[in-house]
Protein backbone atom coordinates (compact mmCIF):
# COMPACT_ATOMS: atom_id res chain seq x y z
CA UNK A 1 0.00 0.00 0.00
CA UNK A 2 3.02 2.33 0.25
CA UNK A 3 2.55 4.00 -3.15
CA UNK A 4 -1.21 4.27 -2.84
CA UNK A 5 -1.73 6.47 0.18
CA UNK A 6 -4.98 8.21 -0.63
CA UNK A 7 -4.89 11.74 -1.96
CA UNK A 8 -6.26 14.13 0.66
CA UNK A 9 -8.94 16.40 -0.72
CA UNK A 10 -10.82 19.34 0.81
CA UNK A 11 -14.09 20.50 -0.76
CA UNK A 12 -15.07 24.16 -0.40
CA UNK A 13 -18.73 24.74 -1.17
CA UNK A 14 -21.51 22.30 -0.43
CA UNK A 15 -24.24 23.37 -2.83
CA UNK A 16 -25.33 21.06 -5.63
CA UNK A 17 -21.84 21.11 -7.14
CA UNK A 18 -20.20 20.28 -3.84
CA UNK A 19 -22.63 17.50 -3.19
CA UNK A 20 -22.09 15.98 -6.64
CA UNK A 21 -18.33 16.11 -6.10
CA UNK A 22 -18.75 14.47 -2.73
CA UNK A 23 -20.84 11.67 -4.21
CA UNK A 24 -18.32 11.09 -6.94
CA UNK A 25 -15.09 11.34 -4.95
CA UNK A 26 -16.31 9.33 -2.02
CA UNK A 27 -16.67 6.29 -4.29
CA UNK A 28 -13.01 6.46 -5.32
CA UNK A 29 -10.80 4.48 -2.93
CA UNK A 30 -7.63 6.44 -3.77
CA UNK A 31 -9.19 9.66 -2.53
CA UNK A 32 -9.75 10.69 1.07
CA UNK A 33 -12.09 13.60 1.68
CA UNK A 34 -10.73 15.32 4.78
CA UNK A 35 -13.62 17.74 5.05
CA UNK A 36 -16.20 19.92 3.38
CA UNK A 37 -17.28 23.45 4.20
CA UNK A 38 -20.03 25.92 3.39
CA UNK A 39 -21.29 29.18 4.83
CA UNK A 40 -24.87 27.86 4.74
CA UNK A 41 -25.37 25.25 7.47
CA UNK A 42 -28.35 23.81 5.53
CA UNK A 43 -26.40 23.28 2.28
CA UNK A 44 -27.33 19.92 0.73
CA UNK A 45 -23.71 18.78 0.51
CA UNK A 46 -23.28 19.20 4.27
CA UNK A 47 -26.23 16.94 4.96
CA UNK A 48 -24.88 14.34 2.58
CA UNK A 49 -21.42 14.62 4.24
CA UNK A 50 -22.91 13.88 7.66
CA UNK A 51 -24.57 10.69 6.45
CA UNK A 52 -21.25 9.65 4.92
CA UNK A 53 -19.35 10.48 8.14
CA UNK A 54 -17.20 13.06 6.40
CA UNK A 55 -16.12 15.97 8.64
CA UNK A 56 -18.11 19.17 8.19
CA UNK A 57 -16.62 22.50 9.21
CA UNK A 58 -17.07 26.26 8.85
CA UNK A 59 -13.42 26.92 9.53
CA UNK A 60 -11.78 27.27 6.12
CA UNK A 61 -8.25 28.15 7.36
CA UNK A 62 -8.22 25.06 9.59
CA UNK A 63 -9.55 22.79 6.85
CA UNK A 64 -6.97 23.77 4.25
CA UNK A 65 -4.09 24.34 6.67
CA UNK A 66 -4.05 21.55 9.20
CA UNK A 67 -4.97 18.25 7.59
CA UNK A 68 -2.21 17.58 5.09
CA UNK A 69 -4.55 18.55 2.27
CA UNK A 70 -3.07 17.90 -1.17
CA UNK A 71 -5.93 19.12 -3.33
CA UNK A 72 -8.37 21.93 -2.63
CA UNK A 73 -11.50 21.86 -4.73
CA UNK A 74 -13.27 25.19 -4.70
CA UNK A 75 -16.84 25.03 -5.95
CA UNK A 76 -18.10 28.03 -4.01
CA UNK A 77 -18.20 30.13 -7.18
CA UNK A 78 -17.06 32.99 -4.98
CA UNK A 79 -14.23 35.19 -6.42
CA UNK A 80 -13.18 36.26 -2.90
CA UNK A 81 -12.55 32.62 -2.04
CA UNK A 82 -10.30 32.31 -5.07
CA UNK A 83 -8.25 35.30 -3.96
CA UNK A 84 -8.12 34.04 -0.39
CA UNK A 85 -6.89 30.61 -1.50
CA UNK A 86 -4.15 32.08 -3.72
CA UNK A 87 -2.79 33.92 -0.70
CA UNK A 88 -3.21 31.28 1.99
CA UNK A 89 -2.98 27.81 0.54
CA UNK A 90 -0.28 25.55 1.93
CA UNK A 91 2.63 25.24 -0.51
CA UNK A 92 2.12 21.48 -0.96
CA UNK A 93 -1.54 21.79 -1.98
CA UNK A 94 -2.94 22.23 -5.48
CA UNK A 95 -6.05 24.27 -6.14
CA UNK A 96 -8.87 23.51 -8.50
CA UNK A 97 -11.07 26.55 -8.81
CA UNK A 98 -12.63 29.08 -11.17
CA UNK A 99 -13.18 27.85 -14.71
CA UNK A 100 -11.45 24.49 -14.03
CA UNK A 101 -13.90 23.63 -11.30
CA UNK A 102 -16.84 24.83 -13.40
CA UNK A 103 -15.68 22.52 -16.19
CA UNK A 104 -15.48 19.63 -13.73
CA UNK A 105 -18.99 20.41 -12.49
CA UNK A 106 -20.27 20.37 -16.07
CA UNK A 107 -18.63 17.00 -16.73
CA UNK A 108 -20.21 15.56 -13.62
CA UNK A 109 -23.62 16.87 -14.62
CA UNK A 110 -23.17 15.43 -18.07
CA UNK A 111 -22.27 12.05 -16.66
CA UNK A 112 -25.27 11.95 -14.39
CA UNK A 113 -27.48 12.85 -17.35
CA UNK A 114 -25.98 9.99 -19.37
CA UNK A 115 -26.58 7.70 -16.45
CA UNK A 116 -30.26 8.67 -16.33
CA UNK A 117 -30.54 8.12 -20.10
CA UNK A 118 -29.04 4.67 -19.81
CA UNK A 119 -31.42 3.78 -17.02
CA UNK A 120 -34.41 4.87 -19.04
CA UNK A 121 -33.18 3.13 -22.19
CA UNK A 122 -32.79 -0.14 -20.37
CA UNK A 123 -36.23 0.18 -18.81
CA UNK A 124 -37.88 0.90 -22.15
CA UNK A 125 -36.05 -1.98 -23.82
CA UNK A 126 -37.51 -4.27 -21.16
CA UNK A 127 -41.05 -2.99 -21.56
CA UNK A 128 -41.30 -4.65 -24.98
CA UNK A 129 -41.54 -7.96 -23.18
CA UNK A 130 -44.53 -6.74 -21.16
CA UNK A 131 -46.99 -6.93 -24.06
CA UNK A 132 -48.13 -10.51 -23.44
CA UNK A 133 -48.53 -9.93 -19.71
CA UNK A 134 -50.43 -6.68 -20.14
CA UNK A 135 -52.76 -8.11 -22.76
CA UNK A 136 -53.50 -11.05 -20.50
CA UNK A 137 -54.14 -8.91 -17.45
CA UNK A 138 -56.37 -6.44 -19.25
CA UNK A 139 -58.30 -8.83 -21.44
CA UNK A 140 -59.20 -11.20 -18.62
CA UNK A 141 -61.15 -8.59 -16.62
CA UNK A 142 -62.62 -7.31 -19.91
CA UNK A 143 -63.96 -10.80 -20.58
CA UNK A 144 -65.56 -10.81 -17.16
CA UNK A 145 -67.05 -7.36 -17.70
CA UNK A 146 -68.43 -8.24 -21.13
CA UNK A 147 -69.88 -11.56 -19.99
CA UNK A 148 -71.53 -10.05 -16.94
CA UNK A 149 -72.91 -7.09 -18.87
CA UNK A 150 -74.41 -9.41 -21.49
CA UNK A 151 -76.00 -11.36 -18.71
CA UNK A 152 -77.26 -8.24 -16.94
CA UNK A 153 -79.18 -7.24 -20.05
CA UNK A 154 -81.42 -10.24 -19.43
CA UNK A 155 -81.08 -10.78 -15.70
CA UNK A 156 -84.37 -10.52 -13.79
CA UNK A 157 -83.14 -11.35 -10.29
CA UNK A 158 -82.41 -8.07 -8.50
CA UNK A 159 -79.95 -9.63 -6.06
CA UNK A 160 -77.99 -11.14 -8.95
CA UNK A 161 -77.99 -7.81 -10.78
CA UNK A 162 -76.59 -6.13 -7.71
CA UNK A 163 -73.85 -8.70 -7.22
CA UNK A 164 -72.79 -8.70 -10.85
CA UNK A 165 -72.68 -4.92 -11.01
CA UNK A 166 -70.28 -4.96 -8.06
CA UNK A 167 -68.15 -7.59 -9.84
CA UNK A 168 -67.96 -5.30 -12.85
CA UNK A 169 -66.84 -2.36 -10.71
CA UNK A 170 -64.11 -4.48 -9.15
CA UNK A 171 -62.93 -5.66 -12.57
CA UNK A 172 -62.75 -2.10 -13.87
CA UNK A 173 -60.69 -1.06 -10.86
CA UNK A 174 -58.29 -3.94 -11.40
CA UNK A 175 -57.84 -2.98 -15.03
CA UNK A 176 -57.14 0.66 -14.30
CA UNK A 177 -54.63 -0.33 -11.61
CA UNK A 178 -52.59 -2.08 -14.30
CA UNK A 179 -52.29 1.11 -16.32
CA UNK A 180 -51.41 3.07 -13.20
CA UNK A 181 -48.63 0.64 -12.19
CA UNK A 182 -47.17 0.58 -15.65
CA UNK A 183 -47.15 4.29 -16.25
CA UNK A 184 -45.53 4.80 -12.89
CA UNK A 185 -42.84 2.31 -13.78
CA UNK A 186 -42.16 3.46 -17.31
CA UNK A 187 -41.81 7.16 -16.56
CA UNK A 188 -38.37 8.64 -16.09
CA UNK A 189 -37.18 8.41 -12.49
CA UNK A 190 -38.25 11.69 -10.95
CA UNK A 191 -35.20 13.62 -9.83
CA UNK A 192 -36.69 14.53 -6.47
CA UNK A 193 -34.73 14.52 -3.24
CA UNK A 194 -34.26 11.25 -1.42
CA UNK A 195 -37.14 10.17 0.78
CA UNK A 196 -37.75 7.31 3.17
CA UNK A 197 -39.00 4.35 1.12
CA UNK A 198 -40.78 1.39 2.64
CA UNK A 199 -38.93 -1.60 1.26
CA UNK A 200 -41.64 -4.21 1.70
CA UNK A 201 -44.21 -2.20 -0.22
CA UNK A 202 -41.66 -1.43 -2.94
CA UNK A 203 -40.80 -5.14 -3.32
CA UNK A 204 -44.50 -5.96 -3.73
CA UNK A 205 -44.87 -3.24 -6.34
CA UNK A 206 -41.84 -4.60 -8.20
CA UNK A 207 -43.31 -8.07 -8.09
CA UNK A 208 -46.44 -6.85 -9.85
CA UNK A 209 -44.37 -5.22 -12.59
CA UNK A 210 -42.07 -8.22 -12.99
CA UNK A 211 -45.10 -10.44 -13.56
CA UNK A 212 -45.83 -8.56 -16.76
CA UNK A 213 -42.29 -9.01 -17.97
CA UNK A 214 -41.97 -12.74 -17.46
CA UNK A 215 -44.17 -15.67 -16.84
CA UNK A 216 -44.07 -16.86 -13.23
CA UNK A 217 -44.99 -20.26 -14.55
CA UNK A 218 -44.00 -22.93 -11.98
CA UNK A 219 -42.49 -20.44 -9.56
CA UNK A 220 -43.28 -20.52 -5.88
CA UNK A 221 -43.13 -17.28 -3.90
CA UNK A 222 -41.81 -16.92 -0.41
CA UNK A 223 -41.88 -13.58 1.42
CA UNK A 224 -40.09 -12.98 4.68
CA UNK A 225 -40.58 -9.31 5.39
CA UNK A 226 -39.58 -7.52 8.53
CA UNK A 227 -42.14 -4.77 9.16
CA UNK A 228 -40.82 -1.22 9.07
CA UNK A 229 -37.83 -1.86 6.81
CA UNK A 230 -37.07 1.48 5.16
CA UNK A 231 -34.17 3.12 3.34
CA UNK A 232 -33.48 6.61 2.08
CA UNK A 233 -33.47 6.96 -1.67
CA UNK A 234 -35.37 7.66 -4.85
CA UNK A 235 -38.51 5.45 -4.91
CA UNK A 236 -38.52 5.13 -8.72
CA UNK A 237 -34.92 4.04 -8.80
CA UNK A 238 -35.45 1.50 -6.03
CA UNK A 239 -38.41 0.08 -7.92
CA UNK A 240 -36.17 -0.26 -10.95
CA UNK A 241 -33.53 -2.11 -8.90
CA UNK A 242 -36.05 -4.59 -7.52
CA UNK A 243 -37.76 -5.22 -10.87
CA UNK A 244 -34.37 -6.02 -12.36
CA UNK A 245 -33.30 -8.42 -9.62
CA UNK A 246 -36.66 -10.20 -9.54
CA UNK A 247 -36.78 -10.51 -13.32
CA UNK A 248 -33.28 -11.98 -13.36
CA UNK A 249 -34.27 -14.47 -10.66
CA UNK A 250 -37.36 -15.53 -12.60
CA UNK A 251 -35.38 -15.88 -15.82
CA UNK A 252 -32.88 -18.10 -14.00
CA UNK A 253 -35.73 -20.46 -13.03
CA UNK A 254 -37.37 -20.48 -16.44
CA UNK A 255 -36.33 -24.02 -17.35
CA UNK A 256 -37.17 -25.95 -14.23
CA UNK A 257 -39.25 -23.65 -12.03
CA UNK A 258 -38.26 -23.08 -8.42
CA UNK A 259 -38.69 -20.77 -5.47
CA UNK A 260 -38.31 -17.00 -5.42
CA UNK A 261 -37.61 -15.68 -1.94
CA UNK A 262 -37.87 -12.03 -0.98
CA UNK A 263 -36.50 -11.20 2.42
CA UNK A 264 -35.99 -7.99 4.37
CA UNK A 265 -34.20 -7.61 7.67
CA UNK A 266 -33.34 -4.68 9.89
CA UNK A 267 -30.30 -5.25 12.04
CA UNK A 268 -27.89 -2.88 13.75
CA UNK A 269 -28.91 0.23 11.82
CA UNK A 270 -28.80 -1.61 8.51
CA UNK A 271 -31.40 -3.01 6.16
CA UNK A 272 -30.66 -6.23 4.32
CA UNK A 273 -32.75 -7.02 1.28
CA UNK A 274 -32.31 -10.48 -0.12
CA UNK A 275 -33.63 -11.75 -3.43
CA UNK A 276 -32.97 -15.45 -3.90
CA UNK A 277 -33.78 -17.96 -6.58
CA UNK A 278 -33.24 -21.68 -6.97
CA UNK A 279 -32.38 -21.32 -10.64
CA UNK A 280 -29.42 -22.00 -12.92
CA UNK A 281 -26.84 -20.11 -10.84
CA UNK A 282 -23.73 -18.26 -12.04
CA UNK A 283 -20.30 -19.79 -12.59
CA UNK A 284 -17.74 -18.33 -10.10
CA UNK A 285 -15.54 -16.93 -12.88
CA UNK A 286 -18.53 -15.08 -14.37
CA UNK A 287 -19.57 -13.33 -11.18
CA UNK A 288 -17.22 -10.34 -11.61
CA UNK A 289 -18.55 -9.89 -15.16
CA UNK A 290 -22.28 -9.75 -14.48
CA UNK A 291 -22.16 -6.11 -13.37
CA UNK A 292 -20.31 -5.06 -16.53
CA UNK A 293 -22.43 -3.17 -19.05
CA UNK A 294 -23.70 -5.37 -21.90
CA UNK A 295 -22.74 -8.65 -20.27
CA UNK A 296 -25.65 -10.96 -20.92
CA UNK A 297 -26.23 -14.65 -21.46
CA UNK A 298 -29.75 -14.05 -22.71
CA UNK A 299 -31.10 -13.98 -26.24
CA UNK A 300 -31.36 -10.59 -27.93
CA UNK A 301 -34.69 -9.03 -27.07
CA UNK A 302 -34.72 -10.80 -23.75
CA UNK A 303 -31.65 -9.31 -22.13
CA UNK A 304 -29.74 -6.08 -22.63
CA UNK A 305 -26.94 -6.81 -20.18
CA UNK A 306 -27.58 -3.41 -18.64
CA UNK A 307 -29.77 -4.52 -15.76
CA UNK A 308 -27.16 -5.24 -13.13
CA UNK A 309 -24.95 -2.42 -14.32
CA UNK A 310 -27.77 0.01 -13.60
CA UNK A 311 -28.62 -1.76 -10.35
CA UNK A 312 -25.04 -1.27 -9.24
CA UNK A 313 -25.03 2.41 -10.24
CA UNK A 314 -28.18 3.11 -8.23
CA UNK A 315 -27.09 1.10 -5.21
CA UNK A 316 -23.72 2.82 -4.93
CA UNK A 317 -25.36 6.18 -5.41
CA UNK A 318 -27.53 5.29 -2.40
CA UNK A 319 -24.41 4.33 -0.44
CA UNK A 320 -25.53 0.75 -0.34
CA UNK A 321 -23.74 -2.46 -1.12
CA UNK A 322 -24.62 -5.40 -3.28
CA UNK A 323 -23.24 -8.91 -2.88
CA UNK A 324 -23.87 -12.11 -4.80
CA UNK A 325 -23.72 -15.69 -3.68
CA UNK A 326 -24.33 -18.30 -6.30
CA UNK A 327 -23.90 -21.97 -7.04
CA UNK A 328 -24.34 -23.40 -10.50
CA UNK A 329 -27.60 -25.36 -10.76
CA UNK A 330 -28.57 -24.47 -7.19
CA UNK A 331 -29.41 -20.80 -7.40
CA UNK A 332 -28.33 -17.29 -6.54
CA UNK A 333 -28.85 -14.79 -3.79
CA UNK A 334 -28.44 -11.06 -4.34
CA UNK A 335 -28.15 -9.12 -1.08
CA UNK A 336 -28.50 -5.36 -0.86
CA UNK A 337 -27.41 -3.57 2.28
CA UNK A 338 -28.39 0.02 3.06
CA UNK A 339 -28.34 2.23 6.12
CA UNK A 340 -31.73 1.94 7.81
CA UNK A 341 -33.99 4.99 7.55
CA UNK A 342 -36.85 6.03 9.75
CA UNK A 343 -40.03 4.67 8.10
CA UNK A 344 -42.03 7.51 6.55
CA UNK A 345 -44.96 8.78 8.55
CA UNK A 346 -43.62 7.63 11.91
CA UNK A 347 -42.15 9.85 14.59
CA UNK A 348 -38.45 10.24 15.28
CA UNK A 349 -36.78 7.51 17.39
CA UNK B 1 -83.06 -20.69 -27.19
CA UNK B 2 -85.47 -23.41 -28.27
CA UNK B 3 -83.09 -24.66 -30.94
CA UNK B 4 -80.72 -25.82 -28.18
CA UNK B 5 -83.30 -27.89 -26.40
CA UNK B 6 -82.83 -31.09 -28.29
CA UNK B 7 -80.13 -33.26 -26.77
CA UNK B 8 -79.54 -35.66 -23.93
CA UNK B 9 -79.87 -35.14 -20.21
CA UNK B 10 -77.33 -34.71 -17.44
CA UNK B 11 -78.55 -34.74 -13.84
CA UNK B 12 -82.11 -34.18 -14.96
CA UNK B 13 -81.31 -31.08 -17.05
CA UNK B 14 -81.36 -30.68 -20.77
CA UNK B 15 -77.81 -30.97 -22.06
CA UNK B 16 -76.52 -30.05 -25.46
CA UNK B 17 -73.06 -31.30 -24.62
CA UNK B 18 -70.25 -31.20 -22.11
CA UNK B 19 -67.66 -28.46 -22.31
CA UNK B 20 -64.45 -28.28 -20.29
CA UNK B 21 -63.11 -24.78 -19.60
CA UNK B 22 -59.41 -24.61 -18.77
CA UNK B 23 -58.34 -21.23 -17.40
CA UNK B 24 -56.36 -20.21 -14.34
CA UNK B 25 -58.71 -17.31 -13.63
CA UNK B 26 -61.83 -18.28 -11.69
CA UNK B 27 -63.55 -15.16 -13.10
CA UNK B 28 -63.11 -16.39 -16.64
CA UNK B 29 -64.34 -19.89 -15.82
CA UNK B 30 -67.35 -18.35 -14.08
CA UNK B 31 -68.34 -16.10 -16.93
CA UNK B 32 -67.75 -18.70 -19.66
CA UNK B 33 -69.83 -21.13 -17.66
CA UNK B 34 -72.59 -18.56 -17.34
CA UNK B 35 -72.53 -17.90 -21.08
CA UNK B 36 -72.59 -21.54 -22.12
CA UNK B 37 -75.10 -22.77 -19.58
CA UNK B 38 -77.61 -20.41 -21.16
CA UNK B 39 -77.22 -22.38 -24.34
CA UNK B 40 -77.84 -25.64 -22.52
CA UNK B 41 -74.28 -26.90 -22.18
CA UNK B 42 -72.95 -28.60 -19.07
CA UNK B 43 -69.67 -26.90 -18.14
CA UNK B 44 -66.75 -28.53 -16.33
CA UNK B 45 -63.82 -26.49 -15.04
CA UNK B 46 -60.08 -26.96 -14.65
CA UNK B 47 -57.60 -24.34 -13.46
CA UNK B 48 -54.61 -25.65 -15.39
CA UNK B 49 -53.48 -28.21 -17.94
CA UNK B 50 -52.64 -30.79 -15.32
CA UNK B 51 -56.10 -30.57 -13.73
CA UNK B 52 -57.65 -30.70 -17.19
CA UNK B 53 -55.94 -34.00 -17.88
CA UNK B 54 -57.29 -35.33 -14.58
CA UNK B 55 -60.79 -34.21 -15.48
CA UNK B 56 -60.62 -35.74 -18.93
CA UNK B 57 -59.40 -39.05 -17.58
CA UNK B 58 -61.89 -39.28 -14.77
CA UNK B 59 -64.72 -41.79 -15.22
CA UNK B 60 -67.38 -40.94 -17.72
CA UNK B 61 -65.72 -37.75 -19.00
CA UNK B 62 -63.41 -39.87 -21.07
CA UNK B 63 -66.30 -40.73 -23.29
CA UNK B 64 -68.65 -37.87 -22.71
CA UNK B 65 -66.51 -34.77 -23.01
CA UNK B 66 -67.45 -32.94 -26.18
CA UNK B 67 -65.45 -29.71 -26.40
CA UNK B 68 -62.52 -28.05 -24.65
CA UNK B 69 -61.92 -24.33 -24.26
CA UNK B 70 -58.36 -23.58 -23.28
CA UNK B 71 -56.35 -20.51 -22.26
CA UNK B 72 -52.65 -20.27 -23.17
CA UNK B 73 -50.88 -18.28 -20.47
CA UNK B 74 -51.32 -20.33 -17.30
CA UNK B 75 -49.18 -21.57 -14.43
CA UNK B 76 -48.06 -25.23 -14.19
CA UNK B 77 -48.28 -27.04 -17.54
CA UNK B 78 -48.43 -24.06 -19.82
CA UNK B 79 -51.29 -23.68 -22.25
CA UNK B 80 -49.33 -24.21 -25.46
CA UNK B 81 -47.87 -27.47 -24.14
CA UNK B 82 -51.26 -28.53 -22.84
CA UNK B 83 -52.87 -27.86 -26.21
CA UNK B 84 -50.26 -29.88 -28.08
CA UNK B 85 -50.80 -32.68 -25.57
CA UNK B 86 -54.59 -32.64 -25.95
CA UNK B 87 -54.38 -32.55 -29.71
CA UNK B 88 -52.20 -35.63 -29.86
CA UNK B 89 -53.84 -37.61 -27.04
CA UNK B 90 -57.50 -36.67 -27.47
CA UNK B 91 -57.77 -35.83 -31.16
CA UNK B 92 -61.50 -36.58 -31.11
CA UNK B 93 -62.21 -33.75 -28.62
CA UNK B 94 -62.41 -30.46 -30.56
CA UNK B 95 -60.53 -27.61 -28.94
CA UNK B 96 -61.13 -23.86 -28.86
CA UNK B 97 -58.36 -21.50 -27.76
CA UNK B 98 -59.55 -18.53 -25.71
CA UNK B 99 -56.64 -16.24 -24.94
CA UNK B 100 -55.89 -12.74 -23.75
CA UNK B 101 -53.00 -12.31 -26.12
CA UNK B 102 -53.54 -12.08 -29.87
CA UNK B 103 -50.51 -13.68 -31.49
CA UNK B 104 -50.71 -14.50 -35.18
CA UNK B 105 -47.83 -16.99 -35.16
CA UNK B 106 -49.34 -18.89 -32.29
CA UNK B 107 -52.81 -18.81 -33.82
CA UNK B 108 -51.46 -20.25 -37.08
CA UNK B 109 -49.62 -23.00 -35.26
CA UNK B 110 -52.72 -23.94 -33.25
CA UNK B 111 -55.01 -23.94 -36.26
CA UNK B 112 -52.49 -26.19 -37.99
CA UNK B 113 -52.76 -28.55 -35.04
CA UNK B 114 -56.47 -28.78 -35.71
CA UNK B 115 -57.75 -26.28 -33.20
CA UNK B 116 -61.33 -25.28 -34.12
CA UNK B 117 -61.05 -21.62 -33.28
CA UNK B 118 -58.64 -19.08 -31.84
CA UNK B 119 -60.67 -16.51 -29.90
CA UNK B 120 -59.22 -13.43 -28.26
CA UNK B 121 -60.70 -12.18 -25.01
CA UNK B 122 -62.97 -10.37 -24.58
CA UNK B 123 -65.26 -12.41 -26.81
CA UNK B 124 -69.04 -11.87 -27.07
CA UNK B 125 -71.29 -14.62 -25.77
CA UNK B 126 -72.80 -15.09 -29.22
CA UNK B 127 -69.41 -15.66 -30.82
CA UNK B 128 -68.35 -18.09 -28.13
CA UNK B 129 -71.58 -20.05 -28.40
CA UNK B 130 -71.32 -20.31 -32.17
CA UNK B 131 -67.70 -21.49 -31.90
CA UNK B 132 -68.84 -24.16 -29.45
CA UNK B 133 -71.71 -25.13 -31.75
CA UNK B 134 -69.25 -25.56 -34.63
CA UNK B 135 -67.00 -27.64 -32.41
CA UNK B 136 -69.99 -29.77 -31.45
CA UNK B 137 -70.62 -30.51 -35.13
CA UNK B 138 -67.04 -31.73 -35.45
CA UNK B 139 -67.54 -33.86 -32.38
CA UNK B 140 -70.65 -35.42 -33.90
CA UNK B 141 -68.72 -36.20 -37.07
CA UNK B 142 -65.98 -37.85 -35.01
CA UNK B 143 -68.61 -40.07 -33.38
CA UNK B 144 -69.92 -41.33 -36.72
N1 LIG C 1 -30.36 -14.55 -10.56
C1 LIG C 1 -29.52 -14.90 -11.54
N2 LIG C 1 -29.26 -16.20 -11.79
C2 LIG C 1 -28.41 -16.56 -12.78
N3 LIG C 1 -27.77 -15.69 -13.58
C3 LIG C 1 -27.98 -14.38 -13.38
C4 LIG C 1 -28.85 -13.92 -12.36
N4 LIG C 1 -28.87 -12.56 -12.41
C5 LIG C 1 -28.02 -12.21 -13.40
N5 LIG C 1 -27.50 -13.30 -14.00
C6 LIG C 1 -26.54 -13.31 -15.12
O1 LIG C 1 -26.03 -12.01 -15.29
C7 LIG C 1 -26.27 -11.54 -16.62
C8 LIG C 1 -26.44 -10.05 -16.62
O2 LIG C 1 -27.64 -9.67 -15.97
P1 LIG C 1 -28.28 -8.27 -16.29
O3 LIG C 1 -27.24 -7.24 -16.15
O4 LIG C 1 -29.53 -8.12 -15.48
O5 LIG C 1 -28.61 -8.34 -17.83
P2 LIG C 1 -29.71 -9.22 -18.59
O6 LIG C 1 -30.70 -9.70 -17.57
O7 LIG C 1 -30.30 -8.25 -19.55
O8 LIG C 1 -28.97 -10.34 -19.25
C9 LIG C 1 -27.47 -12.34 -17.09
O9 LIG C 1 -27.53 -12.44 -18.49
C10 LIG C 1 -27.22 -13.69 -16.42
O10 LIG C 1 -26.30 -14.45 -17.15
MG1 LIG D 1 -31.63 -8.46 -16.12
Amino acid sequence: MEHSDPTKVAILGAGRGGRALLDLLHQIPSIEIVGITDRDPAAPGLQRARTLHIPVTTNVPDLIGNHGVQLIMDVTGNPEMETYLKAHKPPTADILSGSASRLLWKLIQHESKLEAELLQAEKLAGIGSFAAGIAHDINNPLQLILGLAENLAEERDVAAVHEQALDIIEAVKRTSAICRDLTRYSRRASPHEDVSVSINAKLDEALKIARYASSFHDIEMLKQYQPGAAVKGNPDELLHVFVNLITNAVHAMEQAGGTLTLETRVLGGQVDIRISDTGCGIAPEKIPEIFEPFFTTKAPGKGTGLGLYNVNTIVSKMHGQITVESKVDQGSTFTLTFPHAQPAGEGSP
Amino acid sequence: MSDFNSGFFVGGEACNGRVLVVDDEPDIRKVVKMTLQKAGYAVLEAENGEKAIEVINSGENRLMLDVMICDIRMPKVNGAEAIAYFRSNYPHVPLIVLTGFPDTDMATSFLRQGVVDYLVKPVEGEKLRSAVARAMEQRELARL
